[in-house]
C-alpha cells in the first residue's frame, strides 16, 4: 500500500500528536485488521499459557523424553533412525506455505486476481500437507510402530529412554499440536474461502483485496506459533 | 487500479525472499546443530549452550514471522508497539512458572524421602495415627 512508506515517516513527533487528536486512525488501519491483530494477541497468550504449562511440568519431572529418539521416524524408511528428519520437512512446508500466501497478500495490493488465486491456492496446498504429514506424525506415535506401545494420552513406553517417561509428554504434546492443527485446519478452510471469492472477483467488485490480508495475518501466526512449538518439543 | 506502485510493490516482493531464506537457514543450522551435539557430544553434557542458541535462532524466526510477513515492520509505530509490548508479561510468566516447576520437583522429592523413612522403619502403617 501507498501507505506504508507514509507509515515510516509517521516517525515524526508533530504528526503523531495529530494523530491522537480524534478524526483518523492514530493505527492506520482498518477496523478488522486491527481486531485480526488483537485476536491474535489474546490467541498468543493462550498458545504461550500451554508451552509454559509444558515447561513447568517438564521442570518438576525428574526424566524426560528425548525428542531425538522419539521423534526418528520416517515416512516410507521403516526402521531407518532419522532424528529431526521429518519434522524438519513438516516445518519446512509450513514456512513456503506462509511465504505463498505472502505473495498472495501482496498481489492482492497490485489488485492482480490471477496473481492472488495462484499463491493462495498453492498455501492452501503447504497446509494440508503440513495437516498430512501431521496425521502420520500422530498416527505412527500412537500405534507404535517403532516402540513397545505407542504414545497416547493414557501411556506411553519408549523403550529406547533408559528411565520412563512422564504421560505428561503424551498429553502436552497432543494438546499443544492438536490445538496447533486445529488452527492450521481452520486457517485452510478460511484459504479456501478466500481463494474462491478472489476467484470469483468478490474483491475485484469490493475495490481492495483487504480479507486476504486480514485471513493472511491468521495464517502466519499458525506459522509463527509452529516455530515455538517446534522449539519446546523437538529442539529443547 | 494497484493500490501499490510498481518499485514498492518489487522492493516488497524482494524483502519477502530474503525473508524466506533466512527462515530456511536458520531451521536447517537448527537441525543441524541439533544433530550434530547428538553424534558428537556425550550425552551427559549440559546442553546449555546449545539450548540458549535454539532459543535465540527461534526468536530471530519469530522476528521475520512477525516483521516482514505479518507486515509490522512497516505498520506506524502506535500499532506495532500495541501488539508487541503485552508480549513483556511472558517473560515473568516463563519465570514464575518455571520457577515453580523446580519447586514441584524438589517437593516431590523430598516428598518421596519421607516415605521412604517412613516405610523403612515400619512407622507408616496404612492405618493413620495412632495404630500402635
Amino acid at each position: 500500500m501507498a501507505t506504508d512508506t507514509l507509515a515510516v515517516e509517521h516517525g515524526h513527533a508533530h504528526e503523531q500528536k495529530e494523530d491522537w487528536k480524534g478524526g483518523v486512525s492514530p493505527f492506520n488501519v482498518s477496523y478488522g485488521k486491527l481486531m485480526m491483530w488483537y485476536f491474535l494477541v489474546s490467541d498468543a497468550f493462550t498458545f504461550s499459557a500451554f508451552l509454559i504449562s509444558y515447561g513447568a511440568i517438564r521442570f518438576s519431572s525428574p526424566t524426560w523424553a528425548d525428542p531425538n529418539l522419539v521423534f526418528n521416524a520416517f515416512p516410507g524408511l521403516p526402521g531407518v533412525d532419522a532424528p529431526l528428519g521429518f519434522v524438519s520437512v513438516m516445518t519446512f512446508i509450513l514456512i513456503l506455505s506462509s511465504v505463498f500466501v505472502v505473495r498472495a497478500v501482496q498481489e492482492g495490493h497490485m489488485m492482480n486476481r490471477k496473481g492472488v488465486v495462484f499463491w493462495m491456492f498453492w498455501g492452501i496446498i503447504g497446509g494440508a500437507a503440513f495437516l498430512g504429514c501431521q496425521a502420520w506424525e500422530w498416527h505412527h506415535l500412537i500405534t507404535g510402530l517403532a516402540h513397545d506401545h505407542g504414545m497416547t494420552i493414557f501411556e506411553n513406553s519408549f523403550h529406547n529412554s533408559p528411565e520412563p517417561v512422564p504421560i505428561a509428554f503424551g498429553q502436552l504434546f497432543f494438546v499443544i499440536t492438536g490445538f496447533h492443527g486445529f488452527h492450521v485446519f481452520s486457517g485452510v478452510i478460511l484459504n479456501i474461502i478466500i481463494c474462491i471469492q478472489a476467484a470469483q472477483g468478490v474483491f475485484d467488485r469490493r475495490g481492495h483485496y483487504e480479507m486476504v490480508e486480514k485471513v493472511g495475518l491468521y495464517w502466519h501466526f499458525v506459522d509463527l506459533v509452529w516455530v515455538f512449538v517446534f522449539l519446546a518439543f523437538y529442539l529443547l | 487500479m494497484a493500490h501499490l506502485d510498481q518499485a514498492t510493490y518489487q522492493k516488497q516482493v524482494k524483502a519477502v525472499w530474503v525473508a524466506t531464506a533466512w527462515l530456511s537457514v536458520i531451521t536447517v543450522v537448527e537441525v543441524v546443530a541439533a544433530l550434530l551435539w547428538l553424534y558428537m557430544v556425550d550425552p551427559g553434557t549440559s546442553k546449555w549452550l546449545l539450548n540458549t542458541f535454539f532459543i535465540a535462532a527461534s526468536l530471530l524466526k519469530a522476528y521475520f514471522i512477525v516483521g516482514e510477513f505479518m507486515h509490522v515492520r512497516y505498520e506506524t509505530r502506535a500499532l506495532a508497539l500495541t501488539i508487541l509490548v503485552p508480549t513483556v508479561f511472558l517473560i515473568w510468566f516463563i519465570i514464575a512458572f518455571l520457577w515453580e516447576g523446580t519447586a514441584w520437583q524438589e517437593a516431590r522429592e523430598i516428598g518421596g524421602v519421607i516415605l521412604d523413612y517412613l516405610n523403612n522403619t515400619g512407622g507408616h502403617d496404612g492405618h493413620g495415627h495412632g495404630g500402635h
